[in-house]
């Protein structure tokens, strides 16, 4: 693939959108934009006036296919440096220092094939999202299946835009399950991800899935060993751990 | 890992991933896909499944199977630094 | 590394008030950060033991135990992390490296102690800046026991210094003839580490 961009550039926030309570999805207009994959991430530079500087990496969660500009969609952490500025200060028009994209790892693209079953907890699903919209933005019909652990409803990031994408689209399916509460009537998984909850949602799938897991380091070594303990071979499973954030 | 001994280190620790762009800035390239073979137990991961962890005062990579430190670096204001001597190996993709 | 200037971004503060407290370049923080280099060890008590060998007459070993019979003292002391955050009044409970070193001979050559601990971390410190007082072995901290997370059961507490020099999980002392390197100094990191002269990379 192309080298990328090495040296940070100033891109420029042309939208902000609220997506829960606690995230937002910045779209930034690049002037060295080049095609990521989906699943990679940039690396985000702040600097104060005097010199300081601290750096995060978020996932792009937009598809390759909107060329010139990436959306980064990044959860606020109370205690955190980066996002909490994120959220509270930075507005359309404002440029941000980034670099990337970052990561060949943690990749996703449609000549790789699938089945695909994409996991994800809480802001995890951000990598996976780009993946799913990539998906959609070339019209695959490879079958994918999404299981998304969040703690509420509130905190489902893209809802409409999932339950859009599975209404039109008979090969791709969002699974949801909720660890704190569930909506009202929902007949659907409530707890966490378990290795009973992977076995029936792998099952159409079979050995042949393309794995992806991604989310709060709990959360994916949990995954991760149950994945293993069923056999499914470990070069099918790619992980990437985000850290401590709870789900 | 032993999820019987979770606690705040492990939900700290990431992946390789997630220091990929330091390594982008000392190997000039996405190292993430680069499969280091461990010095202590043989086992191959690529650099991306590696255990990170980065908040201490440098970043330590390590065997996903036995945990072994098989990289880390330093980054003062002057100078990055990087020590593999945990890894027999780093075996890079041919682009 | 000059980077554009982020609008509206202060990055860390030092409040007025504790201005004096804090050593240059540090900030303040209130809660405690685990800041780690490999997983927690979690070694059983029964298994547990403290050894100071190297250059001694002859090395001695105690168990938990036996640990625990040693004459303990509380510190309240402020700590540095090179990463740059300062904690307060800081209050802790252990033996002192004075006590520990009633029970051996130390060579004259030995001016120097590798502190070793479990999962293989090293630091370094002369040994004339862990006697009168200056280091200790901690168990307790806010009058309760050392947590893993924290370095526990046990850890080497030398607060003059930056805190990567408090080793966590430790095991031993060694005396030495030469002031080794450990496992930061190595790679880039003081080798003395005074928060107060912001000795924090080698060269400073």
């Amino acid at each position: 693939m192309a080298q990328p961009v090495l040296e940070w550039q100033a891109g420029t926030v042309t939208a902000i959108r609220p997506e829960t309570r606690q995230t937002k999805s910045f779209t930034l207009a690049l002037p060295k934009w080049m095609a990521h994959r989906a699943g990679m991430h940039y690396d985000v530079r702040l600097t104060a006036p005097d010199g300081y500087q601290t750096e995060r990496s978020y996932s792009i969660a937009s598809a390759p296919e909107r060329v010139g500009l990436i959306e980064l969609t990044v959860e606020r952490i109370a205690d955190g440096e980066v996002s909490p500025y994120l959220h509270d200060v930075v507005v359309t028009g404002d440029q941000i220092e980034v670099r990337g994209p970052i990561g060949g790892y943690f990749v996703w693209e449609v000549r790789l094939g699938g089945p695909l079953l994409l996991i994800g907890g809480g802001s995890g699903v951000v990598p996976l999202m780009a993946m799913l919209r990539h998906r959609a933005a070339e019209h695959a019909t490879i079958p994918a299946r999404l299981l998304y652990s969040s703690r509420t409803q509130d905190d489902v990031i893209y809802r409409d835009e999932l339950d859009a994408m599975a209404a039109g689209d008979k090969g791709f399916e969002a699974l949801f399950t909720f660890t704190r509460q569930a909506p009202p009537g929902w007949t659907g998984y409530q707890r966490r991800i378990d290795g009973e909850m992977l076995h029936e949602v792998i099952k159409p799938f079979g050995e042949q899935a393309r794995v992806y897991v991604c989310g709060p380091t709990l959360l994916v070594e949990s995954v991760a060993n149950a994945l293993a303990q069923m056999g499914l071979p470990i070069e099918r499973i790619r992980t990437e751990r985000f850290g401590p954030t709870g789900v | 890992m032993n999820m019987d001994d979770a606690d705040m280190n492990t939900a700290l620790m990431v992946d390789g991933n997630a220091v990929a762009g330091k390594l982008m800035d000392v190997f000039g390239r996405d190292m993430t896909m680069a499969v280091a073979r461990c010095a202590a137990c043989a086992r191959e991961a690529a650099m991306g499944a590696l255990m990170a962890f980065i908040r201490a005062p440098g970043i330590v990579l390590r065997c996903p199977t036995c945990e072994a430190a098989i990289a880390r670096i330093v980054e003062t204001p002057t100078a990055l630094y990087i020590e593999a001597r945990g890894a027999t190996f780093l075996r890079l993709p041919r682009e | 590394m000059a980077g554009l200037i982020s609008r509206g971004f202060l990055g860390r503060r030092r409040p007025a008030e504790v201005e004096n407290r804090l050593p240059p370049g540090q900030y303040l923080v209130t809660d405690w950060p685990v800041l780690s280099a490999g997983p927690t060890p979690h070694t059983p008590l029964d298994k547990w033991s403290f050894t100071m060998d190297g250059l001694v007459g002859k090395p001695v070993t105690w168990s938990w135990d036996q640990f625990q019979k040693l004459p303990t003292q509380t510190y309240t002391v402020d700590i540095s992390c090179v990463t740059k955050w300062t904690k307060l009044d800081m209050k802790w409970l252990g033996v002192t490296v004075d006590t520990l070193l009633e029970a051996v001979e130390v060579d004259p050559a030995g001016k120097y102690v590798t502190a070793y601990s479990d999962g293989g971390y090293t630091t370094n410190v002369p040994l004339d800046e862990m006697t009168k007082g200056q280091a200790f072995v901690a168990y307790q901290f806010g009058d309760k026991p050392l947590e893993p997370v924290h370095g526990g059961p046990a850890r080497l507490v030398v607060p003059h210094l930056y805190f990567w020099k408090s080793a966590k999980w430790i095991r031993g002392l060694r005396f030495m003839e030469e002031n080794e390197p450990g496992f930061w100094e190595q790679l880039g990191y003081n080798i003395h580490g005074d928060p107060w002269k912001e000795e924090r990379y080698s060269g400073d």
